[in-house]
């Protein structure tokens, strides 16, 4: 029945012409076919399949929807539908081929999930997901190809999207790391990673599997690289896709960040994308991986800041930083809680991952909270090295016997490190295709992480040692060597998963040997077991711990075949344990002769040196595995020093010896098998492995424990140190130099350092450059320095003190002054002892030689070391401020300039040092003052001196006067010091204020100080303020605001600087409308002085000009004509506040009585104008002085300035005689003061101003003529002329003698009168 | 098919809003959200702000403010900028927290602190639809003026974008030509939801 019904409404949505029946057909059949028997559904499923045809996308994107319900559902049907999404991939329509992809996704997520967990739970997998994944395979390789094809975008962005997944999907998961927020956490829960596949899997290979996904990352790698030609919108989401990967998978990390770099610079301006966001989105990258805390990513926090720096992105990533570190307070808080209630066995990853942070965090815990400098951040990555370990490792501990105490599960329940284990022993089960991806798991897995990896797959050591053979006995004579077999056992099975190791300790150890031989087959290797003299467990040398060297030089490919049998056989099946175990040991014979290859001639020699019988006996293969026996062994004893300790189970006391011992050898191993990549370099003589397999067989004895005396231990340590060190500089991979450095620190704790210091820091210095000298050097000291904390006693004080000198020492002579790697290593050693802060303060203070140039820049990189000291280093911080701050008054310019721009600059901004400086700056400054007002007295008094108590004395007080001028003067250059002292004083006091006055640059707000101390400064002090306050200024620019306030309210006797400060801020500009203010009102209400108006005057509008006029007309005479400079300067806007003429008639208009002002002033102002004749032109006296002629009445000194005008500028004769025509008319003579001038102007212009005196009446003209009786003759002489004498007045010619009395009466000479003027010209 | 659009800014009340109530007016589906750690308004001042948490009413925030100085934020445009809100939808909405509110197609962010935010929340969240979202920054400074113009941009921008239909296709071409035409820089970037 329903049968019958979805048939119809299936062929109705695929036959119906009307799209909306087709699809609310289709609706109503999927309801139905979800709902019928699974029997029925098969059929209906395939027809469902059939609308794949349709024309209409909608019914194809419908149709998708139904399979992503069955996906949902796990619904075996998905077989019959699968195919269609393979076919939908090629759709034409995008959206159709885009949802396919969505879909497949999915579904290929679910598929896996189950695949995994059914063979987990029930052990078998169901044939239709067989087969869908067989689907699944070609679903994937068909959305590869739709990335690099020609085809719409979507899909593409899809299949990208799919990579990610897939990549995730098949590597370890390690998200603890990723804790971004704990919010994040809790909200992902866990997702599938290839940890969930069991190794025995039918289907799924979950190496062939990891391998793929490290091929699918090299594509997601390769679009960023044809970057250019793809569309802007995939590259993003490649970037984003990566950035997801790297912080979910911190093993891809250094690769992802690598190819991101690499990336930026590569983008160019391209058509069809758009940059700006394909550059944002790497921005959006590296803040990402900002936030995350695993250890990889804030190893590159310096990079990535940089990075972003350089994308102008510097504040948001400081914001992020500030963030995290937040978080990772909170975290540590968090644990710190966690950890009071440790029984609490629950132990989430969130709780390993927050131990992890504190410590972290443990270093930055001490630091300032506001301090977020990247240095502290990243000291803090040696944390745990330090003695906060013992309570962190504790909770670990525990931790970790929580879980292996579990039966094994292969779920998220296993910490990282034990995924790490299990996964690494996957890899090696995987057999030769396996290697690639070990060696790049083992490449990417950080220092620390691997230490925790070995050690903890230490914890499963079999309790029950196997029965001992009889060379077994042998050994065991040795009491500091307990050769426990279980051992062995545990250390070559350093990289099989936990969980077999556990079965494998619960197995009575007889079964071990008995077993062995059984299965034997199973192996290649397997058959040597059968001949039991070659067994090589009874090999004596299997026997001894310190045999586990062995494994030292095997290349991965043998450790690989080592392990082949544990972990290819799952755990639940313990039956297989002992031919895992079996392999284990039979393996150990193919390493040894891979040890042989280490022919150490040196150390040959000197073993010998003990009176071991032995050494002499033993033939000389085993001589040498003597020798190398001793490379373990002197590691061993150090237990004390190893923190490592702690995390040994305390199963046994004898267990506790053993663990440490193996820890270490383990160690080795790792630092060692690399060494066999280049085993080729080598000497020929290697035996090959048949050889020494023969030879192993034969060797009838196992070599003798040798105790060591004293002596002979501390050469072989030194040996042992040098081998490492030389090892080391050959060594090119960094893994594993992460493991040497390691061990030569310990090393180095244990050997008298100062015969190896000079061999250590020689390598270090050559090996700085790729930064791993440093490295070592760190590991180093910060070895030492956990020495000195759990033993306060131990010489570890000094040896670290001598070895962090000698070090920084070469470091500085060898590495060029620009390098920063000085400054990186006082940054991030533990502890910084007194002598390298005076070593420091050398440094920044002696520049030896001064003409070298480099000392300029040993200057600057010893600044720069301790600014970067003040900033991560709380607790030297004053000492590094007080260096800091000594430069700053340093004689030498440019110590001083460079240590005052890092103080102002950089250190001031920190806002808990500031107040410091700015004491310090403040007290510097008042002693310059105080000292030198002082100063000045007593070198003032010392002339005096000198001049009554003759030379040798003087030269005493001086010298006492001023400690700081050159002690010794000699009695005849007495006067000659006299002036050096003051220019002593003026330039130490220049000197000590320069800090000062950069601070005030910063903070306006500190001039108050040199404001209130101006008034008792002496003069060469005022002189240093006033050179300082110049530059100050000129740098303040526009930010004077806060200057306003000390403006407005000066202090007294600081007028001279007030002016130069305001003169200072208006130069060159129009003065800030504030500042005009500020200084009115000041000048309004308490000063009266018109000096301080100067500056602003060229703001001032005329109406505000003038009021104030006579004021400025009162200053001296230099003053004034800085003030008219500037009334004429005016304003931009407004123009001058007054032109020149305005301005000379201001003048005139000042009046002596009202404005109390002397005569004499006003005059020499006027002069002074006159004086400026570019300004005041001839046009501008013609026009001042035709305003002021109609003035009533005339200004006091009119008629100077007519005088004036007419002697500076003769032309303007003809003028002035106007002027006084019109004076004439204004009956001057009424004047007097004015009728002196008048008649001095017409002697002083005559014979031009006969015209105008003629126009006098007879009486004037009198009296004129009495005043300057030498007019009368040209006058008359002039008058005489016969087209003048006619328009003369009568009274006139008589009185000029030109006329009797009775010729006055003439009546046309009245009348013409006025009428004279033509003639007149000359 | 109709998209999703989100407008994203810290607050939700200025430029989000601005953005939000342009784009229904226009007939658009969309929501707005802020990504801050609360909403804030400006107060007397700098200091002084008004804080709230997400979630309060803007009814109530208005009665707050009005209580407060009616004068003063009547003035400085809080008031009426409240009022246009409450009109819009009841209460600023946190960006991190609408998981339940569904998938966008589209989100416009109108600060470059708020896109890095809504790009990393939605790193952090599951994808599990593996459903494409397009994210846009447009920069638009916190003022009223700027707002209104920058709610008219993002109309713009999302009358150009609905239409192309796959904007996974032209969105390069399509941010570039809108660049252009308004001198205006956005920046884009994909997720998934």
């Amino acid at each position: 029945m329903a049968r019958d019904q979805a048939l119809s409404l299936l062929a109705a949505a695929n036959n119906h012409g009307d799209l909306a029946v087709k699809l609310s057909s289709l609706k109503q059949a999927k309801d139905i076919l979800f709902s019928v028997e699974p029997s029925q559904a098969a059929e209906l499923f395939s027809y469902l399949a059939e609308l794949q045809s349709s024309p209409e996308p909608l019914v194809r994107k419908y149709l998708l929807e139904v399979i992503d319900d069955a996906g949902a559902k796990g619904s075996e049907h998905l077989v019959i539908l699968f195919p269609v999404l393979l076919t939908f991939l090629k759709d034409n329509n995008p959206i159709v081929a885009t949802q396919s992809i969505i879909t497949g996704t999915k579904i290929f997520s679910s598929v896996l999930e189950e695949l995994a967990l059914q063979f987990q739970r029930r052990g078998i997998v169901q044939r239709w997901l067989e087969e869908l994944w067989t689907g699944l395979i070609k679903f994937r390789d068909a959305v590869l190809g739709i990335i690099f094809e020609a085809g719409p975008i979507g899909p593409k962005l899809l299949s990208i999207k799919f990579l990610e997944t897939f990549i995730l999907c098949f590597t370890l998961d390690s998200t603890e790391f990723d804790m971004c927020n704990p919010e994040v956490i809790a909200r992902q829960g866990s997702m599938f990673n290839v940890s969930w596949i069991a190794d025995s899997h039918p289907i799924l290979n979950p190496h062939a599997l990891m391998s793929d996904a490290n091929r699918h990352l090299e594509i997601l790698l390769e679009i960023l690289l044809s970057a250019s030609k793809l569309p802007g919108c995939m590259t993003i989401t490649a970037v984003n896709s990566l950035v997801a990967i790297a912080r979910k998978r911190p093993v891809y990390y250094k690769t992802v960040l690598k190819a991101l770099l690499d990336f930026s610079p590569s983008i160019e301006m391209a058509k069809g994308r758009h940059t700006v966001s394909i550059q944002y989105s790497l921005r959006t990258a590296f803040l990402g991986f900002l936030r995350c805390t695993h250890p990889i990513m804030t190893e590159s926090r310096e990079k990535l800041l940089k990075e972003l720096r350089a994308m102008n992105a510097g504040d948001a990533a400081d914001q992020v930083i500030r963030q995290m570190d937040k978080i990772m307070r909170n975290n540590e808080r968090a644990s710190r809680e966690l950890q009071f209630s440790k029984d609490d066995q629950l132990s989430s990853q969130l709780h390993i991952s927050g131990e992890l942070t504190k410590k972290r965090t443990a270093q930055l815990d001490n630091e300032n909270q506001n301090n977020i400098f990247e240095a502290s951040s990243k000291k803090s990555r040696h944390g745990p090295h330090n003695s906060k370990t013992t309570t962190a490792s504790d909770a670990k501990q525990d931790h970790v016997n929580g879980i292996s105490a579990k039966p094994p599960v292969l779920d998220g329940d296993l910490t990282p490190v034990e995924q790490m284990i299990a996964m690494i022993g996957a890899l090696i089960a995987e057999g030769e295709r396996g290697v690639e991806s070990l060696e790049i798991l083992i490449s990417n897995i950080h220092a620390d992480l691997l230490a925790d990896i070995v050690i903890t797959n230490m914890k499963h050591l079999p309790k029950n040692p196997p029965p001992l053979t009889r060379y077994g006995n042998l050994s065991l004579n040795h009491p500091s060597d307990t050769s426990d077999p279980a051992q062995v056992v545990g250390s070559n099975g350093f990289a099989t998963s936990t969980q077999s190791l556990d079965h494998l300790a619960q197995l009575p150890a007889s079964s071990l040997s008995t077993t062995s031989g059984a299965v034997s087959d199973t192996f290649a290797t397997a058959n040597l077991s059968t001949d039991s003299k070659r067994d090589p467990r009874r090999d004596p040398r299997r026997l001894d711990p310190r045999r586990l060297v062995a494994p030292t030089d095997m290349s991965q490919t043998y450790v690989v075949e080592e392990n082949v049998g544990t972990v290819q056989h799952p755990t639940v099946e313990p039956d297989f344990n002992p031919v895992s175990s079996s392999s284990v040991l039979l393996s150990a014979p193919q390493s040894v002769p891979e040890f042989a290859p280490q022919p150490l001639p040196t150390i040959e020699t000197d073993i010998n040196l003990p009176d071991s019988p032995m050494t002499i006996e033993v033939d000389e293969p085993i001589q040498k595995y003597e020798v190398h026996d001793f490379d373990a062994n002197v590691i061993t004893p150090d237990k004390d020093a190893n923190n490592y300790l702690h995390l040994s189970p305390s199963s046994g006391k004898e267990e506790d010896v053993v663990s440490p011992a193996s820890m270490d050898l383990a160690m080795l191993d790792e630092a060692y098998s690399p060494s066999s990549e280049a085993s080729d370099e080598l000497p020929p003589d290697i035996p090959n492995v048949e050889a020494s397999e023969s030879a192993s067989a034969e060797l009838p004895v196992l070599p003798l424990y040798i105790e060591l005396d004293e002596d002979h231990q501390i050469r072989a340590r030194r040996l042992a140190l040098e081998r490492i060190i030389n090892k080391y500089q050959n060594s090119q991979r960094t893994d594993i130099k992460q493991t040497q450095i390691a061990l030569v620190a310990r090393l180095f704790a244990q050997i008298d350092v100062s015969d190896v210091i000079e061999m250590a820091q020689k390598l270090i210095i050559s090996d700085y450059e790729e930064q791993k000298g440093h490295e070592l050097v760190l590991h180093i000291l910060y070895h030492l320095h956990s020495l000195v904390i759990s033993d306060s006693a131990s010489s570890a004080a000094a040896v670290y003190e001598n070895f962090l000198l000698g070090v920084a020492k070469s470091l500085l002579v060898d590495l060029p002054a620009s390098n920063k790697s000085f400054s990186r290593l006082l940054g991030e050693v533990p502890n910084i002892p007194d002598s390298v802060l005076g070593m420091l303060d050398d440094m920044c203070t002696k520049s030896h030689s001064g003409a070298d140039g480099r000392d300029g820049d040993r200057v600057t990189q010893g600044l720069g070391a301790v600014w970067s000291l003040i900033l991560s280093r709380p607790f030297i911080r004053q000492a590094c401020l007080d260096i800091a701050l000594k430069c700053t008054v340093h004689p030498k310019d440019d110590i001083q300039a460079k240590a005052i721009r890092l103080v102002s600059n950089k250190l001031y901004a920190v806002s808990y040092i500031s107040n410091s400086i700015e004491q310090f700056a403040k007290n510097m400054f008042l002693s310059a003052v105080d000292q030198h007002s002082s100063d000045a007295l007593l070198s003032e008094s010392a002339i005096s001196d000198r001049r009554i108590g003759g030379q040798v004395e003087g030269a005493e007080t001086s010298t006492s006067g001023s400690q700081v001028s050159e002690p010794e003067i000699s009695p005849d250059e007495t006067m000659k010091g006299v002036l050096d002292d003051s220019s002593n004083i003026f330039s130490q006091a220049h000197r000590h204020m320069s800090l000062f006055f950069a601070l005030c640059a910063k903070k306006p707000v500190l001039l108050q100080l040199v404001f209130d101390s101006y008034t008792r400064s002496s003069k060469a002090v005022k002189q240093a303020v006033h050179r300082h306050i110049t530059v100050l200024m000129r740098a303040l620019g526009s930010s004077y605001s806060d200057l306003l306030h000390i403006i407005s309210n000066p202090p007294q006797g600081s007028e001279d600087l007030l002016t130069q400060v305001l003169h200072l801020l208006s130069e060159g500009r129009a003065p800030p409308t504030d500042l005009v203010v500020t200084v009115k009102h000041l000048y309004e209400t308490r000063l009266k002085d018109a000096t301080i108006l100067i500056p602003i005057l060229s703001a001032f509008s005329r109406d505000e000009v003038l009021p104030i006029f006579p004021r400025l007309v009162q200053l001296p005479l230099p003053k004034f004509q800085m003030a008219l400079a500037h009334i004429l300067q005016g304003s931009a806007h407004t123009g001058p506040a007054l032109t020149p003429v305005e301005v000379l008639v201001a003048i005139h208009d000042i009046s002596p009585e009202r404005d109390s002002l002397p005569l004499k002033k006003i005059t020499d102002t006027c002069s002074a104008c006159f004086e400026q004749r570019t300004v005041f032109t001839q046009q501008v006296l013609a026009k001042a002085l035709n305003q002021m002629v109609d003035r009533t009445p005339l200004p006091l000194l009119f008629m100077r300035t007519v005088i004036q005008a007419i002697d500076a500028f003769p032309s303007l004769v003809d003028f002035v005689m106007d002027i006084l025509s019109k004076l004439v008319n204004r009956q001057v003579w009424r004047m007097p003061k004015q009728w002196v001038g008048f008649l001095k102007c017409i002697s002083q212009t005559q014979p031009h101003s006969f015209k105008v005196l003629l126009q006098l009446p007879s009486p004037q003209l009198e009296s004129a003529l009495s005043k300057y009786p030498n007019l009368r003759g040209p006058l008359a002489a002039y008058t005489n002329q016969s087209s003048i004498k006619t328009s003369v007045p009568r009274t006139t010619l008589v009185l000029l003698g030109l006329a009797s009395e009775t010729q006055m009466q003439q009546p046309h000479a009245v009348s013409s009168l006025h009428a004279s003027d033509g003639p007149t010209s000359t | 098919m109709k998209l999703r659009h989100a407008t994203v800014c810290s607050s939700n009340q200025n430029r989000s809003m601005e953005a939000h109530w342009l784009l229904e007016r226009e007939g658009f589906d969309v929501a707005s959200y802020g990504t801050g750690q609360h909403v804030k308004l400006p107060g007397p001042s700098l200091r002084e702000p008004n804080v709230y948490d997400f979630g309060t009413p803007y009814k109530q925030m208005f009665d707050d403010l009005r209580r407060k100085d009616p004068e003063l934020y009547r003035r400085n445009g809080i008031l009426p900028m409240l009022k246009r809100n409450l009109s819009v939808k009841t209460a600023p909405q946190r960006w991190q927290e609408n998981a339940a509110d569904g998938t966008f197609d589209v989100v416009l962010t109108f600060e470059e602190k708020v896109f890095d935010m809504v790009l990393e929340d939605l790193h952090n969240r599951k994808h599990v639809l593996l459903k494409p979202v397009l994210v846009i920054n447009l920069e638009v400074k916190d003022n009223h003026e700027e707002a209104a113009i920058g709610g008219r941009l993002a109309l713009q921008l999302c009358q150009e974008i609905e239409p192309a239909g796959n904007w996974e296709e032209c969105v390069d071409d399509l941010i570039m030509n809108f660049e252009r035409q308004n001198h205006r820089k956005l920046v884009y970037s994909i997720s998934y939801y």
